[in-house]
């Protein structure tokens, strides 16, 4: 009796929390799975129409290109983001003057709004007035003609893919900095007497130490990457008209399965395609973290 | 023992959100009509509808619009209309909503789901009949008992576009259409005289504007490949998108007329005579037109208001869509009225709708680039000096394809297009594909 007594206020100030998340996570996540299973199109009935939904969605082009298209964003703005993540923080872990400031206006992008800075970079990649052409053009002379990164089919994911990068940078170099602390400084010195030059110790000294937060970084940017859907939504309507971007080379799983819900108004069809991508998340970050954890005991 | 009776606990409370989500159901049911749906046999609405105003009618109208903010639609509605409308219902209160176009379908959606609908909308009338097909609106043709004298009032054309399978989900509101705007400024730097009247001697200007002005400077500029944009040039070579039954696209999308135009459309980029803005990507055509970028686009009567505000220097004169073969046509836009299906406020509704049709709305509506479709108000000489060239092109303008799945076609379309203009596929082997993909599309509706 004693302990429930101790036990009782603290599961009572849990239950708030547990109200809340039944209502607005478990609630809409559970009656979504049971739409995707069904017709609905706003007016009239749900009609239960069994698994037509996922099998329509296995046979349909449009979707696994747009699977393809969240692939290859993933892959080149997670990439992106560790690599120059990681250079900025191996650069910003020295001591140098200045280098809070730096830290600071290296997380600064983080914290912006994804529409704003989608808007700011419609402007940057605009295909006539942009600052993007008139750089590479008239002030560098590296094109000759000024490109429609937007709406170009083969730049525009890409060009999308940079804003998520340097959108993230700062992020991801906050947290290496953070595994960089746990390199012990002495192992650095002995390397460094024993004759290993810089490259040499940063690869038997830092990345060692830096694998399970490579891990982490991985696996959380790649889910980061699937998910992608504010800068696609905004650039590429804004740019083109049409959500899906030019010739649909823009459309991601989350941007294609916008359209099917809500323009398209068959919102079983959309439930169904959000499962199917949570379930392809899982099955990346499964795989991820597999092989990240043979890498370790090899 | 510590641990058992603590996971026992756990598991007890865990599944409550679950149980309890379970328990609130699915959304197995429609939000309920709350009023009552037209009977195609009922003759007149129920409830005997006043249609004299009258202080009997009570309620609050939500009256959901796109009027632009930056133009003098919105300060006349509030101004003038709205005012004349509370002397006759001094008992109805309008709330309205100035939502921009985009933004304004994806609320209609929202509010579907959640059964937060307005009472009136001004809609597009594309939307007409998707909306109508999902059950949304009402039937005005049964819930009015003066549909019939109203309708004999209005533009024939305009009042199709509110058709859907027997009935009349709406009633026009307004109407507009596209024709050539010239700057002309750009048109004497060129050495060009005469406002276009053919193709042919549009392409003559085109070319001018090229030679003498060189670079930076285009004869045309479009926006995007969408219908909106390329079907006045499609049904100017005699081309179109569908045979006249609506049932499919094989034979006229890609038969040899549309092909021709969409040729030389391709053709003029090719050679730099119209903006690069028609991929996508680019400035906004009024911005380049208001810079002296390009000398001419084509534009609705939204428009001068607009440029007033915008580029108060700039001088431009009207002129109809150039010939073609096929004659010099153009898209009929426009906004229709309609009353959702879930308004707990019909009668208020319905005397608004009948309000916004009357002449004196209309008129001062009129004034502001919104184009009355009371024909009685044809030539009226209140309304703006540049409207008779717009009037001259509705006489030859089209409707687009009035089906629910049009904006599918349309993308079908812009895609298509789009290809042929980049030279991804011939202009014959994207249209082809595009044509396949329309009559698929008309198949289902």
């Amino acid at each position: 009796m004693a302990r429930a007594r101790r036990l009782l206020p603290i599961y009572g100030l849990l239950l708030p929390g547990m109200v809340l998340y039944g209502l607005w996570a478990a609630y809409p996540l559970i009656s979504s799975f049971i739409l995707s299973f069904s017709e609905w199109n706003l007016t009239k009935p749900t009609v239960f129409i069994g698994l037509d939904n996922y099998t329509r969605a296995l046979s349909d082009p449009l979707f696994w290109r747009s699977l393809s298209s969240t692939l290859g964003y993933t892959i080149v703005s997670v990439a992106g983001q560790l690599v120059l993540g990681l250079g900025a923080a191996l650069l910003l872990n020295q001591r140098i003057p200045g280098r809070s400031l730096l830290r600071l206006v290296y997380y600064l992008p983080v914290i912006t709004s994804w529409v704003i800075v989608s808007l700011v970079f419609l402007f940057i990649y605009n295909g006539q007035a942009g600052a993007l052409n008139w750089l590479l053009k008239d002030v560098l002379h590296l094109i000759s003609k000024n490109i429609a990164w937007l709406a170009e089919p083969s730049t525009a994911l890409w060009a999308i893919a940079i804003l998520g990068i340097w959108k993230g940078i700062g992020w991801t170099m906050v947290v290496f900095l953070a595994g960089l602390q746990s390199v012990p400084r002495e192992l650095y010195e002995a390397a460094a007497m024993d004759g290993a030059g810089a490259w040499a110790r940063f690869r038997y000294v830092t990345i060692p130490f830096l694998r399970a937060t490579s891990t982490f970084l991985i696996v959380v940017l790649t889910i980061g990457g699937f998910n992608a859907f504010i800068s696609i939504f905004v650039m590429s309507s804004s740019a083109t008209g049409t959500i899906g971007g030019p010739l649909n080379s823009t459309d991601v799983a989350l941007t294609y399965m916008w359209k099917q819900a809500f323009t398209q108004i068959d919102l079983g069809y959309g439930a169904a395609l959000s499962f199917l991508l949570a379930a392809a998340i899982v099955v990346v970050s499964v795989v991820e973290l597999r092989l990240a954890r043979r890498q370790e005991t090899a | 023992m510590q641990q058992p009776s603590f996971r026992r606990l756990l598991a007890a409370l865990v599944p409550i959100p679950l149980v309890v989500s379970a328990c609130l159901g699915t959304p197995a049911t429609t939000p309920a009509p709350t009023a009552s749906s037209g009977a195609p046999s009922a003759a007149a609405s129920s409830g005997g509808e006043s249609v004299a105003p009258s202080a009997d009618v009570t309620g609050t109208v939500t009256f959901w619009n796109g009027y632009a903010a930056d133009g003098e639609e919105i300060t006349t509605f509030t101004d003038v209309v709205l005012p004349a409308f509370k002397k006759l219902y001094p008992n109805v209160t309008v709330n309205h909503q100035e939502i921009p176009y985009d933004d304004l379908r994806q609320k209609l959606v929202t509010g579907l789901a959640g059964g937060t609908l307005p009472d009136v909308l001004r809609a597009d009338i594309i939307w007409v009949p998707e909306f109508a097909d999902m059950d949304a609106l009402l039937p005005l043709d049964t819930e009015m008992s003066d549909f019939a004298t109203i309708s004999g009032q209005v533009f024939p054309g305009p009042l199709s576009t509110n058709k859907w399978k027997d009935h009349y989900y709406g009633l026009p509101l307004d109407t507009n259409t596209r024709i050539l705007f010239y700057n002309t400024k750009v048109f004497q730097d060129a050495g060009i005289t005469a406002a276009p009247k053919t193709i042919d001697e549009f392409e003559t200007a085109m070319a001018q504007v090229k030679t003498k002005l060189g670079a930076g400077h285009y004869g045309y500029a479009e926006g995007g490949t969408g219908a909106w944009s390329i079907l006045p040039w499609i049904w100017s070579f005699g081309g179109g998108i569908t045979n006249a039954e609506l049932t499919t696209a094989t034979g006229t999308l890609n038969g040899p007329a549309t092909v021709a135009a969409v040729t030389k459309l391709k053709d003029w980029l090719d050679k730099g005579y119209i903006s690069p803005s028609i991929l996508g990507g680019g400035v906004a055509t009024s911005e380049q037109f208001g810079k002296d970028e390009s000398a001419t686009i084509l534009e609705g009567p939204w428009m001068p208001g607009i440029f007033k505000n915008q580029f108060p220097t700039l001088g431009f004169e009207y002129a109809t869509v150039p010939a073609g073969p096929g004659g010099s046509y153009s898209v009929v836009g426009g906004e229709d009225i309609v009353v959702f299906k879930q308004t707990q406020n019909k009668e208020a509704a319905l005397a608004f709708t009948r309000f916004m049709l009357s002449e004196e709305a209309q008129l001062a509506m009129g004034k502001v680039g919104q184009m009355p479709v009371l024909s009685s108000l044809a030539g009226n000489a209140d309304l703006p000096d540049y409207y008779p060239t717009f009037q001259e092109q509705l006489k030859t303008a089209n409707a687009r394809t009035p089906v629910p799945a049009w904006p599918k076609i349309d993308e079908a379309i812009s895609n298509g297009v789009l290809k042929a203009l980049r030279g991804d596929a011939s202009v014959q082997a994207a249209l082809d594909e595009a044509a396949t993909t329309i009559d698929g599309l008309l198949k289902g509706s």
